[in-house]
């Protein structure tokens, strides 16, 4: 190790530039264990009172570069590394992803005064501080003495903040700030950073950089192998390399428009002053069928014919859309069904459902049915009762009312578990939780072999039998394992998992565990996907890889129903915008995407 | 309002914490040397009495964590009443046996388990873990390193318990709870997820403490004094108090009259 670490007051000595702030030169870095160096002879400079951006892929190095810079390798984390000359700030502040683990005590005060504890700050003066440090980043709290636990996301980053600010740093070092916030926690921490960075060096790493890019005095572009391929001014860097940004996933302002084109939107949907005002919660009535009735009329058995000219891995494994209509008759509400004659069947028809949890009811849907080609955006504020709503259509919480899954109405929880296990796949937020076995192909596997032992112990003719029947009659033989061997592969190979079959499904990396968690869901083509926000935290290419996948479900007749956060989805892709407010589902509004529409993919998905 | 927050602060709240815990301890270790079943059934009586008078809570609430001790009560009594050795048998059938010895002595055993479940809930009750480690940090220089270690598990705790609950969820959606195999694995497919979980968020959660110039050899200051005062008197004299009078109690108004549970009674 001959890292040289100078304190910056001696460095630079030059009168003329803003004395260097940070400075690498030539750095080397490998992590212990990995083959491959992640840097090589890198260099870069940083000046007092700059606001730097840091982008590039995943996995590039920019957190550890941020990591360096603010000295935080090799003095916490110890991993080697070699630099010809190594500067870093002489007091640094910083801000991590995750709103969760940053904080080591349990009240607001304690955790700032924790700070000021380290600092050895006189008691008398820490109120004081305490109450500035919330006052510079906007959070108003009438007591500091607050469990930090019942603050939002937002405001913990904003605490977050303030913690590093107590530090009186010169530099502010931001590792993704606002990747696990939701749009209005990301507009109000960029709002606080702003506000307090005015004379800092400010050093962030970040994904979303349309809160960013219109501050930030230069942007540094890494490329995937960890060299730095452009350094500038943002409009520049915009201009030249946004296939880049593009490709590496990075959100900037355009990344929706060049994913999905910019004229899709103003020729089909619906005015996005509507929808907004839907989403905020304002006066629209609770069921449209109107809408839908206008949208959905024409050339509804045009999907089943595509979805199988796209998917020609997924009709092997699965059977034509229309399959997935039950045979029962009809009933009630007959305004949406006569729309589509063809595929009238709901997947999915609540009906007064209301979830419950400890006994009270935590999100209540009056009316809502999801048909096969819905692709149903679920939104609403934090805590509204989305993924209670989920859970519960899942069987996993307790339920009152009606909820018709496939024709069949179960009446218990139990009953609706079952059917909910045949008919819907769910997907949680963070896919590790849902993997069962030690190898990404088992991981396939074992849903299929769960289904057809399940198909096989299900007494004949009764219940859902008839659904499964075209399928396969499964004997678990050697021919049976045989052929679930084979489509576990293909589907693997579909997700673009063909390579990893044999890893471990932890060390896939974050893009590809939200693959396999899909896959791993609907391989056994159940008719109703449900997804708890899907697209969180994610980078733009992941995103729009999901959004693809779903999006080809969707078009093959299956139902797809996302919580999201996100308006774009709801607004481009969406064929129904539900919204959950204070523990009820408040509006359900049909946007003029029809379920009949064609496939509409992201730029990259096309090819 | 949470569930584990007092609705009155009594003397033995503000009592600093650093005191009250060796003073606990000496409790506990007069308990563990009572031999007398007097003795033990009045200390059981006076804690259970002084956990309901002065925890603070209301009174279903403790009710509710007391009544636990019933089931303590039971399980230590009832093995030492059936298959405790004596000599005056009253009553048997093949492996149990119950003797006046043993049944005497398994009450013996009951109410010391009560007395030591009445003390220990109410340290608990009436300190919280931060002024507790604030307090043993100030008062008894423990490093800051263990402390400051204990109270962040203490923050992750519910974080682990939500993901404990995801993963019966997640685990549930795949169908993992059917078929007979699955008992078997059910450490694995907890512990890895979690683990990996958990790990990951300590490890976050370490570099952020440093990153705030958390070092352990450095002077610090403490946001909460943990001054010695009057209350610290008052919590002495009431738990010594509290001994004493279930002592004299058992001296002046034995209601069993029998002698050292270790020898023959």
């Amino acid at each position: 190790m001959e890292s040289r670490i100078e304190s910056p007051l001696h460095a630079s000595r030059t009168l003329t530039a803003p004395p260097i702030a940070a400075e690498v030169r030539n750095l080397r870095l490998k992590f212990p264990g990995s083959p491959e160096l992640l840097f090589r002879d890198l260099s870069l400079q940083i000046r007092q009172g700059e606001k730097v951006l840091l982008l590039g892929p995943s996995g590039c190095g920019k957190s550890t570069l941020l990591q360096v810079l603010g000295g935080i390798i090799p003095r916490v984390n110890e991993v080697p590394l070699k630099a010809d000359k190594l500067i870093v700030p002489y007091s640094t502040g910083i801000v991590f992803q995750d709103p969760d683990t940053q904080f080591c005590m349990p009240y607001v005060d304690e955790e700032l005064a924790f700070v000021l504890e380290n600092l050895a700050v006189p008691r008398a003066e820490m109120p004081r501080r305490i109450e500035q440090a919330l006052r510079e980043v906007g959070l108003n709290l009438p007591d500091a003495h607050v469990p930090i636990g019942s603050l939002s996301q937002g405001m913990k980053q904003r605490l977050a903040l303030a913690s590093a600010l107590l530090l009186e740093p010169d530099t502010l070092l931001l590792d993704e700030p606002s990747a696990l916030l939701d749009p209005e926690g990301r507009r109000v921490i960029w709002e606080a950073v702003r506000a307090v960075s005015d004379r800092r060096t400010v050093i962030i790493v970040e994904h979303r950089v349309e809160e960013v890019l219109h501050w930030a005095d230069r942007v540094v572009l890494f490329a995937a192998d960890g060299s730095i391929l452009a350094d500038d001014a943002p409009e520049r860097i915009f201009e030249r390399y946004r296939a880049e940004m593009l490709r590496y996933g990075i959100w900037y302002p355009q990344a929706w428009n060049d994913a999905y084109g910019s004229e899709q939107r103003s020729t089909a949907e619906a005015p996005p002053s509507r929808i907004a005002r839907t989403l905020s919660g304002q006066a629209d009535t609770p069921n449209e069928p109107t809408a839908l009735e206008t949208w959905s009329g024409s050339g509804s058995g045009k999907s089943a014919v595509s979805a199988e000219a796209i998917q020609p891995v997924a009709s092997a494994v699965s059977a034509p859309s229309y399959a997935y209509a039950p045979s029962a008759s009809a009933s009630g509400e007959a305004a949406a069904v006569s729309a589509s004659p063809d595929r009238a069947e709901p997947l999915l028809r609540l009906d007064d459902f209301r979830v419950l949890r400890g006994g009270k009811t935590v999100c209540a849907a009056a009316s809502a049915a999801a048909y096969p080609g819905d692709l149903i955006a679920l939104t609403g504020p934090n805590g509204a009762g989305k993924s209670s709503l989920l859970l519960g259509l899942m069987g996993l919480l307790p339920h009152e009312g009606s909820c018709e899954c496939a024709g069949g109405r179960p009446s218990g929880r139990k009953q609706l578990r079952e059917a909910a296990a045949k008919h819907a796949a769910f997907v949680f937020q963070n896919p590790e939780f849902q993997f069962v076995t030690n190898r990404v192909l088992d991981e396939v596997l074992f849903t299929l072999r769960s289904e057809a032992e399940a198909a096989l112990r299900a007494p004949r003719g009764g219940g859902f039998a008839g659904w499964l029947a075209p399928r396969r009659r499964a004997r678990l033989d050697a021919v049976a394992e045989a052929e679930l061997l084979r489509q576990s592969e293909a589907c693997l190979e579909r997700f673009g998992l063909g390579d990893y079959a044999e890893r471990h499904p932890y060390l896939l990396s974050l893009g590809q565990k939200r693959r396999l968690s899909v896959a791993s869901a609907i391989v056994s083509d159940k008719p109703l996907l449900l997804l708890d926000e899907p697209t969180f935290g994610q980078d733009a290419r992941n995103a729009f890889a999901i959004l693809d996948l779903c999006e080809r479900l969707r078009a093959s007749g299956h139902a797809v129903l996302m919580i999201t956060h996100e308006m774009e989805i709801a607004e481009r892709l969406a064929t129904q915008i539900w919204t959950v407010e204070q523990g009820k589902l408040s509006s359900v509004w049909q946007t003029a995407r029809s379920r009949d529409d064609e496939l509409r993919l992201s730029e990259g998905g096309r090819g | 309002m949470p569930f584990f927050q007092p609705s009155r602060i009594t003397w033995l709240h503000r009592a600093n914490p650093a005191l009250k815990l060796p003073l606990f301890i000496a409790l506990f270790v007069l308990t563990v040397l009572t031999h007398r079943i007097d003795a033990s059934f009045y200390l059981a009586c006076v804690f259970l009495l002084l956990l309901f008078c002065a925890s603070g809570y209301p009174l279903w609430k403790t009710a509710l964590l007391a009544s636990g001790f019933a089931v303590a009560f039971a399980s230590a009594s009832l093995t030492m009443i059936l298959f405790g050795k004596g000599s005056e048998i009253w009553w048997s059938f093949g492996p149990i046996s119950i003797s006046k010895e043993s049944f005497y002595r398994g009450l013996h055993v009951g109410f010391r388990s009560i007395a030591f479940g009445s003390q220990g809930l109410l340290f608990v009750l009436t300190t919280s873990s931060t002024g507790l480690f604030y307090a043993l940090m100030q008062r008894i220089k423990l490093s800051p390193k263990y402390a400051y270690s204990f109270m962040a598990s203490i923050r992750l705790m519910p974080m682990a318990l939500e993901e404990l609950r995801i993963r019966r969820d997640a685990l549930a959606v795949r169908g993992m709870g059917r078929g007979s195999f699955s008992l078997l694995r059910v450490p694995e497919l907890y512990a890895l997820p979690l683990l990996a979980q958990s790990i990951r968020r300590a490890q976050r959660t370490a570099t952020a403490m440093e990153v705030k110039r958390f070092d352990t050899g450095k002077a610090r200051t403490y946001f909460y004094a943990s001054p010695v005062t009057w209350n610290d008197a008052a919590a002495l004299l009431l738990l010594a108090g509290a001994a004493t009078a279930a002592l004299l109690l058992a001296h002046g108004l034995p209601v069993f009259g029998l002698g050292d549970m270790r020898m023959d009674p």
